[in-house]
């Protein structure tokens, strides 16, 4: 997979790493057993020190997405965790909140808001 | 062991103008510590005074265990170190000016160098004094790690240089990271070069250390607060909030820098001055810089 980190950006970057990553096994575009680079091949490859990769592996390691094998590198985990529901929900909220906010700011209804996603879901299938 | 130490560290160059008045800090090995501060806060006056080239007035420095004054040689040998104004001898060539750090630095690896001078493009043959800016700093940069250096010094390596030359120098500097593990105390005004490469963040302001944490505790961790203008809100009471590192006054109102993840931040600042409205948001280092160093008494 393809990462692309922004230094300037809201987020720091092993944040980035983190959600592009996540992204990326939730959409199907990383695939259980699939390898990741190691710290040094990304670090590398996006000229970042070491230890931001080290970091945001750290942290998807933390929440069971990915897992690293001893000598043989790292990889998505085979069976992704289930999510406590609650949190689950709590964290998909602010992200509705904003969506449907930025909605009815721009006139947009809500049916299409709706097709919108349904269009998203769609792409989002590998 | 720590690789770098300032305790307490003085300077000044005109009597009772001090450019460091008690700087105090240390550097553990493998860290990566971005040194911010605005132009004359004494950045180089530190660094120089770690290699050596500057004697402080008061207070200890250690590098690698070692007191440049009394070991400059020992600390030269395990230290590299590129500075803006670095100027190599311009009527020597690139390769009599390798040929001569082959032989002050014992460590030296000169398959390192020669995979350098590739990756780099430069010419053993070229004449110093024909070489571009971008060029001839990265002559600097290999001169300052083939011998494979325990600690990098870096003052404003990168100024002056075009973006693609920044990069590359960047590249070079964390390639030589993850192979040796080296320690890097670096100044920039690149804010972006500094998330890159930066695990923690020290800022001099005033003389002494105003900020010294880990960089995403930096980004995570700290707020900026806008506050509109209201009855009883004045600088002062601001500043009064604790937490509260810096006030600017602005046209629209009062910039403030806390010690708060937003939320906190915005609960703090609202009760404490009993005022509404108040928006709080983590911000970029760039902007965490120019709020520090403009909100300061």
């Amino acid at each position: 997979m393809q990462i692309y980190i922004h230094p300037g950006d809201e987020l720091p970057i092993y944040r980035q790493i983190v959600r592009q990553v996540t992204d990326a096994i939730a959409g199907g575009r990383l695939a259980s057993g699939e390898r990741l680079p190691s710290h040094r091949e990304l670090a590398l490859q996006l000229v970042i020190a070491p230890l931001t990769v080290k970091k945001a592996y750290d942290e998807l390691e933390r929440e069971r997405l990915i897992a690293t094998q001893r000598g043989r590198g790292t990889f998505v985990s085979e069976s992704l965790p289930a999510i406590d529901p609650v949190l689950k929900r709590e964290r998909l909220r602010d992200a509705a909140q904003r969506l449907l906010s930025q909605a009815a700011l721009s006139g947009v209804p809500y049916q299409e808001v709706l097709d919108l996603l349904e269009e998203i879901k769609k792409g989002m299938q590998p | 062991m720590n690789a770098l130490e300032f305790e307490e560290i003085r300077r000044a160059y005109r009597k009772g103008v001090d450019v460091l008045n008690g700087v105090t800090f240390s550097i553990g090995p493998g860290q990566v510590v971005g040194l911010l501060g605005r132009n004359g806060a004494g950045k180089t006056t530190l660094i120089r005074i770690a290699m050596g080239m500057i004697e402080p007035q008061g207070g200890r420095v250690r590098v690698l265990g070692l007191d440049p004054r009394l070991q400059p040689v020992e600390v030269k040998r395990r230290v590299g170190y590129v500075a803006e104004d670095q100027i190599l001898p311009p009527y020597m060539k690139v390769g009599e000016i390798l040929d001569l750090h082959r032989q002050l630095f014992p460590t030296w690896d000169e398959a390192l160098a020669q995979r350098l001078l590739d990756r780099f493009e430069l010419q053993r043959e070229a004449r110093v004094s024909t070489l571009s800016k971008g060029t001839a700093r990265r002559a600097a940069l290999l001169c300052a790690i083939a011998h494979r250096p325990e600690v990098l010094l870096l003052d404003e390596p990168a100024s002056g240089l075009d973006p693609a030359a920044r990069r590359e120098f960047l590249e070079t500097s964390i390639q030589l990271l993850d192979e040796t593990g080296c320690t890097i105390l670096f100044s920039s005004h690149y804010m972006t070069d500094i998330e890159r490469m930066a695990d923690r963040i020290v800022m001099i302001h005033d003389g002494r250390v105003l900020i010294d944490r880990d960089l995403d505790e930096l980004r995570e961790g700290f707020s900026l607060a806008l506050v509109p203008r209201a009855a009883g809100v004045t600088r002062e009471r601001l500043l009064g909030v604790a937490g509260c590192l810096a006030v600017r006054e602005r046209p629209d109102g009062f910039h403030a820098i806390l010690r708060l993840e937003p939320e906190e931040a915005r609960g703090a600042v609202e009760q404490q001055l009993s005022v509404r409205d108040v928006r709080c948001q983590t911000v970029v280092l760039e902007d965490m810089f120019v709020e520090l160093a403009g909100g300061q008494s």
